[in-house]
Formats: C-alpha cells, sequence, structure tokens
C-alpha cells in the first residue's frame, strides 16, 4: 500500500498512507478513534474509493477493483462489530464466507475444521448468529472469513466489546491463525494485546502514518502511549 | 361504571354496526340468505360484530371481569343499545323531515330495515340489545369452553358459514359430481334440513380426525396405507384434486382457477425479488404487462393491430403461442434488467418508488397515442390468437387451466430450487446486509440484476397466458392496483415461502370471487381480512422459516435441535 488517499463524498480520511505486510507476517495499524484504521482496512478491499497512490497485492495493483474481485483474490475481512448476518444460521453464515469456491466437499471440510477450532460454535450450529455471544460471534465472524481460504486476513478490532478472558482467546486464535501461514493485518486500539502476538506495528493518527516498528521496539517505546494522547506531531 | 372497559368496547362495537349499515353493507347483506328463512347475512354480521367486540372487551378487562359472564353482556348490550339509540334518533330526524341522506345517502327505508331486522326502531332497540346481550354471554360462555365443544362450535359456524355464502361455487360443483343439492340448497341458501345434516357431518369428520390425531394419521388406517408412503399418497390426491378441479362445476370453476394459477406465478416471480433478495418493486405490472404485450404483439391477427396498415402486414398471425413464449422470456428478462440496471444503488423506499414510477411508465407508454400504432392505445390489441394445444387452438379456459399450473409447476420447482441454492444465499446475505455480503465475494450488482432478470421471467410467464386467455391485452389490465395486488399475495402468504405463495393466491384471488355477488363491498370485506390477517399473522400464513426467525426475534429463541438443547446448560 503506498501514499495512498482516499476518503468518504467531500472529507479526505487518508492523507497518504504507506504500508507493507509482508507474506506470513502480522501487522498490527494502531490508533486512537476517527484515526483511520477502519478506513485504511475499507480501502484495501476497495469498500472506500482509492483516489490517489496504489494498493498492491503480490506487486499486482488491486486499487479500483470491485469488493468481489478483490475478496476472490485472497483478500478477506473480519469486519468491526462482527457484522455477522444475524438472522441466518452459524452454518449458513459459513457458508456465506465460501460464496467464491466451488469445490463442495472442500467447503464441508473447511466448515468441520472451524468447528474443530471453536468447538462451541459446532454445539450451535442450527441456531441463528444472532443469538449467540459476544465472543461466539467473533468465532462465527473468524471462521466466515476463514471459509473465503484467505491469503490476506483484514480484522478490524476483533477485541471490541468482549471481555478481557475473551480478548485474550480471540488474540490466541489470531496467533494460531497466523502459524498456518495466514498473512494478517489486524487494526486495534488495545495495543499491548495486539502487539504481543504481531511481528510489526504502525501508529496511524488523522490518517497518516506516524511511527512503523517492530512490536517488540513499540511496545518499549514510550512515546506509544503518547501517540494515543494525539500530542505527537506527525 | 364498574367495567369501563366492557363499556367502551360495547360503544366501538355499536360504532362499527352502524358504519356497516350507514355505508349501505347491512342493506345488500339482507339481501342474502345464509340459512333460508332462518337467518340472512345482515343478521349474520351484526352477531358476529357484537361477539367480537364482547370478546375484545375481556382481552382488556383484568382480575374477575376478565372470567365473569357480565364482562361480555355489558360489552354486547352497549353495542346492542348503542346501535338502536342512533337508529331511533336517526328515524326521529327523518320523520322530522331532516334530510340525513344529504349526507349519509345510504341512509334509506332500507337501511332501517336491514338494522332493525325489519321491524320498526324502538322494537329494533329492544331486539338489538337483546342479541347484544346474547352474543356478550356467548362470548363469555364460548371462552369458558373446553376444546372439544369449542371445536364444535368453530365446526359448525365455519360449516354453515362457508357453505351458505359459498353457494353459488358449491351448487355447480356439486351437480358437477352428479351430486343432487335440492336437500342441501334452495335458491342459493342452505336448507334447515341441509344446514343440520352438514354440520353433523363436518362435526363427526373433524371430532374423527382430531382422535386419530389428524388427517395424515388417519389415513393410514386406510389398508394398504402405511406412515412410510402416506406422503405419496397425499400428493396422489392432491394432484388428482388440481387435475379434477376444471371438471368439477362450470367453465366459471375453471375461468377463477386459471386466474389463481396466473397469481401463483405472478407472487412466485416477484417472491424471487421481494422475498428472496428483498427489493420491495412497487412496479411489478410491468413485467405482467411485457409479457401480455408480447405475446399479443405476436399472435393476433396482425390485421387487429391500429397500425396494420402502417406496416403492411398480412392478417394473418406472425407467429403462434409455443414460438412466442421464448421469445417474450427474452424480452422480459431484457427489460427486467433495464429497469433494474439504474435503480441498483437505491435502497428500501427511494427503491420502491423508483420501481413505482417503472410500472407506471410501461403502462402509460403502451397507452400513449405516441405508440398507438404498435399497442392500438386504450384499445388494446384485438384478436389475439387461441393457444395451439393437444392438437388443436383452444382458449377454453380448461386447457389453458392446464398449461398455467404446468408452468406454475416448472416455476415452483425453479423457485425453491433457488432458493436453497448458492444464489439464494447470496441474495439472502445481501438483503440483511449489503456491505458485508460484498466483503464476503457477493457482487450485489450482478444479484440484484440477477433477481430481477428471475422476477422479470417468471412474472411474464403469468402475462403470456392473460392475453391469450381473455383474447385480448388493453392497458386497463395493468394497472397499479395490479401490481399490489401481487405484492399483497407475496406477503399475505409470508416472504419468501412458496407455500405462502399459492394459498396467498388461492384466497385473494378465490375469495373476491367467492364475495363477488356483493359488488362494491367485496372490496371493503377483503380489505377488513387483510388487516386482520396482517394483525394476527404478521409473518403471513405460512411463513418463511427464517422471515419468522425475523419477526419474532425479540421472543426467547427456541431450541432449534437436539445439538442445542444439549449443550444449553454450558453456556455462560
Amino acid at each position: 500500500m503506498d501514499e495512498v488517499v482516499s476518503g468518504y463524498g467531500a472529507s479526505e480520511v487518508l492523507h497518504g498512507i504507506s504500508l507493507t505486510v509482508n507474506e506470513g507476517e502480522t501487522v498490527c495499524l494502531l490508533g486512537s478513534n476517527a484515526a483511520g484504521k477502519s478506513t485504511t482496512l475499507r480501502t484495501i478491499l476497495g469498500m472506500v474509493p482509492t483516489r490517489k497512490g496504489s494498493v498492491k497485492l503480490r506487486g499486482e495493483r488491486i486499487d479500483g477493483l470491485a469488493t468481489p474481485d478483490i475478496v476472490a483474490k485472497g483478500i478477506t475481512m473480519v469486519p468491526e462489530n462482527r457484522r455477522l448476518f444475524a438472522k441466518m444460521t452459524v452454518r449458513e453464515n459459513l457458508e456465506i464466507g465460501a460464496q467464491l469456491r466451488d469445490d463442495r466437499p472442500a467447503i464441508a471440510s473447511d466448515i468441520e475444521s472451524v468447528f474443530s477450532m471453536f468447538p462451541r460454535l459446532k454445539e450451535r450450529v442450527t441456531q441463528k448468529a444472532g443469538t449467540l455471544s459476544g465472543g461466539e460471534q467473533q468465532m462465527l465472524a473468524i471462521g466466515r472469513a476463514l471459509m473465503a481460504k484467505p491469503s490476506v486476513l483484514l480484522m478490524d478490532e476483533p477485541s471490541m466489546g468482549l471481555a478481557p478472558i475473551l480478548v485474550e482467546q480471540v488474540f490466541e486464535t489470531i496467533d494460531e491463525i497466523s502459524k498456518q501461514g495466514i498473512t494478517i493485518l489486524v487494526v486495534e486500539q488495545n495495543a499491548n494485546v495486539a502487539l504481543g502476538i504481531a511481528d510489526r506495528g504502525y501508529v496511524i493518527q488523522t490518517g497518516r502514518i506516524v511511527m512503523k516498528d517492530s512490536a517488540k521496539a513499540l511496545l518499549a517505546n514510550p512515546e506509544l502511549s503518547r501517540a494515543y494522547l494525539g500530542e505527537l506531531e506527525g | 361504571m364498574r367495567q369501563p372497559q366492557a363499556v367502551r368496547a360495547g360503544l366501538i362495537g355499536g360504532a362499527v354496526v352502524l358504519y356497516l349499515g350507514a355505508v349501505g353493507m347491512l342493506e345488500r347483506f339482507s339481501e342474502r340468505s345464509i340459512i333460508v328463512g332462518l337467518i340472512r347475512f345482515n343478521l349474520v354480521v351484526m352477531m358476529a360484530a357484537f361477539f367480537v367486540f364482547a370478546l375484545f372487551a375481556y382481552r382488556r378487562a383484568t382480575g374477575e371481569a376478565n372470567t365473569s359472564l357480565g364482562t361480555g353482556i355489558t360489552a354486547g348490550t352497549v353495542a346492542g343499545v348503542t346501535t338502536g339509540v342512533v337508529v331511533i334518533i336517526l328515524s326521529l330526524l327523518v320523520d322530522a323531515g331532516v334530510d340525513v341522506r344529504s349526507m349519509f345517502l345510504r341512509i334509506s327505508p332500507a337501511f332501517f330495515e336491514a338494522i332493525t331486522l325489519g321491524t320498526n326502531p324502538y322494537l329494533g332497540l329492544v331486539i338489538l340489545a337483546v342479541i347484544g346481550a346474547v352474543m356478550g354471554a356467548a362470548a363469555g360462555g364460548f371462552r369458558r369452553l373446553q376444546p372439544t365443544p369449542r371445536t364444535i362450535v368453530i365446526t359448525v359456524v365455519g360449516t354453515v358459514l362457508l357453505l351458505g355464502l359459498g353457494a353459488r361455487l358449491f351448487i355447480p360443483m356439486l351437480q358437477g359430481l352428479g351430486i343432487p343439492t335440492a336437500w342441501l340448497y334452495r335458491s342459493d341458501a342452505l336448507t334447515i334440513l341441509g344446514a343440520v345434516i352438514v354440520s353433523v357431518l363436518a362435526v363427526v369428520i373433524r371430532l374423527y380426525l382430531q382422535r386419530k390425531g389428524g388427517f395424515r394419521k388417519a389415513l393410514t388406517e386406510v389398508p394398504g396405507v402405511t406412515p412410510s408412503n402416506v406422503r405419496p399418497i397425499l400428493f396422489a390426491l392432491g394432484a388428482i384434486a388440481v387435475l379434477a378441479a376444471p371438471w368439477i362445476g362450470k367453465q366459471f370453476v375453471a375461468d377463477v382457477l386459471g386466474t389463481v394459477g396466473l397469481y401463483i406465478l405472478l407472487g412466485l416471480g416477484l417472491n424471487i425479488v421481494v422475498g428472496y433478495a428483498g427489493l420491495l418493486d412497487l412496479g411489478y405490472v410491468a413485467f405482467f404487462a411485457v409479457g401480455a404485450y408480447t405475446v399479443a404483439l405476436l399472435t393476433a391477427r396482425s390485421s387487429s393491430m391500429v397500425g396494420a396498415t402502417i406496416f403492411d402486414l398480412a392478417p394473418e398471425p406472425l407467429t403462434n403461442f409455443w414460438v412466442a413464449l421464448p421469445i417474450t422470456l427474452v424480452v422480459a428478462v431484457v427489460i427486467g434488467i433495464l429497469i433494474g440496471a439504474p435503480v441498483l444503488r437505491l435502497r428500501g423506499d427511494y427503491l420502491a418508488i423508483v420501481t413505482l414510477g417503472f410500472g407506471e411508465i410501461i403502462r402509460v407508454l403502451i397507452l400513449s397515442d405516441w405508440l398507438k400504432p404498435i399497442f392500438g392505445g386504450p384499445q388494446g390489441i384485438t384478436e389475439v390468437a387461441d393457444v395451439p394445444a393437444f392438437g388443436a387452438d383452444t382458449n377454453d379456459p380448461r386447457v389453458l387451466y392446464y398449461l398455467i399450473i404446468a408452468f406454475a409447476l416448472i416455476s415452483l420447482f425453479i423457485a425453491g430450487r433457488l432458493k436453497n441454492s448458492r444464489v439464494g444465499r447470496a441474495w439472502a446475505a445481501m438483503r440483511e446486509d449489503e456491505d458485508i455480503a460484498e466483503g464476503m465475494g457477493v457482487s450485489v450488482i450482478k444479484y440484484k440484476l440477477l433477481a430481477f432478470a428471475m422476477g422479470a421471467a417468471v412474472g411474464c410467464l403469468g402475462g403470456a397466458f392473460f392475453p391469450a386467455k381473455l383474447g385480448v391485452a388493453n392497458p386497463g389490465s395493468f394497472t397499479l392496483l395490479v401490481s399490489i395486488n401481487v405484492l399483497a399475495v407475496v406477503v399475505l402468504g409470508g416472504m419468501g415461502s412458496i407455500p405462502g405463495v399459492i394459498v396467498g393466491s388461492a384466497i385473494l384471488v378465490g375469495l373476491p370471487e367467492l364475495l363477488r355477488e356483493f359488488g362494491e363491498y367485496r372490496l371493503h370485506i377483503y380489505g377488513a381480512i387483510l388487516v386482520m390477517i396482517m394483525i394476527l399473522k404478521p409473518e403471513g400464513l405460512i411463513p418463511d422459516r427464517r422471515r419468522a426467525l425475523e419477526l419474532h426475534a425479540e421472543e426467547p429463541h427456541e431450541s432449534v435441535g437436539p445439538l442445542t438443547a444439549a449443550a444449553t446448560p454450558g453456556v455462560q
């Protein structure tokens, strides 16, 4: 992602953001409210148009493509607030995740592997998604995204609205997914937990990248908390 | 006042009866006997009003009043007295020379006759009060009944009303089956003996079935029928009924059933757009018109077209129905996509308004002077050719009925397969959350266009048979009311539900035929029934499983499978 400018309507939200995620890496994008974290993810997926700059996947430009085409190239998102299809069952949600795939037996076996990752979901397979607890919903949202067999997984605030113990579980899961070789870009406010599993991190503030470093260095950097308070000059 | 709720319900009940009288319904109903010499339809309606409002009084009442007979009697009596007193006031005004009819056109001598059951206003007050009290008490008593006697009461009342009101439908049907009707009907009303016999029969059958645990279980008592083959046997019985229906009774029955079939086709098409994809289309009549006019243009004797002289066409039809049909499908799909494309970005209300506009545009175009050389303007296209079927050209409603049913079955099958396919799932996801559906790889543009195209294709089938049935296609048949009716079929049956479309069509198209003799009031009754169904069953008569969940989302979730039930104790 290079010098990307994007925004909604007349307002520009990202003022030239450059970030790189290497294959197999887990990178986290930190920042306070309204810093442009979600917009960054939405821009990558083509839900918000790229106005300047370019978004590339393995050297190939993907900005300007329609969202479904980008998804077909192997990028999937776990959206903010889960955004499950609340009135569809757990199984249907997972099946929707595999919408672009054709191989039925493989889909069926992937559903099973999601269940083995989240046994709780298997118990609730015919229940509608809206009736699940917050933690179960997050599991389902992750499972739904995995059903697309993505090579890159974008996660928007996976810790939002979850109890601390569940947050820990979710990030353990993210770590596991990363070990399967999936590249992950996770957007978080909860810096400590996110950096705990990430290889590298970026800090974004009012649409600009203000810091970037390895996860360990960022954790040790006292400026990190100041960036959150908005005192750092971009 | 100790029972304010009862009094209030009674006052409303009285107002309703007066309203029914003042618009002339009671007067019209008094011409219709249900049981010869015993009960006329106006009395039935008044009794029903008193009864229903007494039930309302109970619904509102709390504590002791909720069970006491007094509540119902109070409500019923108040309703009767209210009606009676207003009738007396009206009659005094009339006697004093006030021209009541300058404002209330229907307050005629026949109004007084109907509402006082042929007596005078003062005696009428007493009679209405007594009927009110009796019906109120009956409502109270009805609530206390055990399930079995309650079933008996409902069965008797339902049977008598159905057979009495539907006399003009059932008499030809019974005669068609070779059953004499003299014992049952006399001049379109039940005889007393007939009413008693059918009531007893209905109760016996109902109780027998109840004891056996339903029709399906009862059927397994018949030798040769086992639980494993009961389904195919039921299916076969249904098929025989569908095939035999047009031969029972006169052409009238086949005609009505054919229209029901047309609405099933239209309903299935709209169900794809509204029920599956969640796109509220208020201009669905456009596809009905496209189907009808394309077939008409291609199969009418061309000389019947106003512009024939301009085009210098031969008097023969361009082609026959079976060649026209695939062309019609293509045209409809193209127009479906043309209408769908500009509205892709619109959602909800905005989509509804724009589609409404498109529906009108099509109607105005076929009506216009500009396109008169092609579509014939207000006169439409006449002399549409008959359908070649079974070795002959025919417009026999029975043959058309079979063809319509055949196409309805094909559409049913396709609609059913679509619903549970990947496409159906994509539509469902799109209906819930367009953005996230895109994020899952569902191309909203593609699937919206697909929904419009599929809906258009199925809907135009309905349209295609329409001119073949009537022999003409003219703009008068393609009004907004058709769009609304089809939407009502879909909503009433239950959005997204296929059996719902069938039941919805049967009720919304069949019922008005049953009520035809009541002329303009039939739409009145039809409207009241629609409102009642939507209040009592907002998810539709036969709701789609998923839709039912949506409307009852706030209610506690019932366990859906054994796994869930077993797992529940462990929930955090």
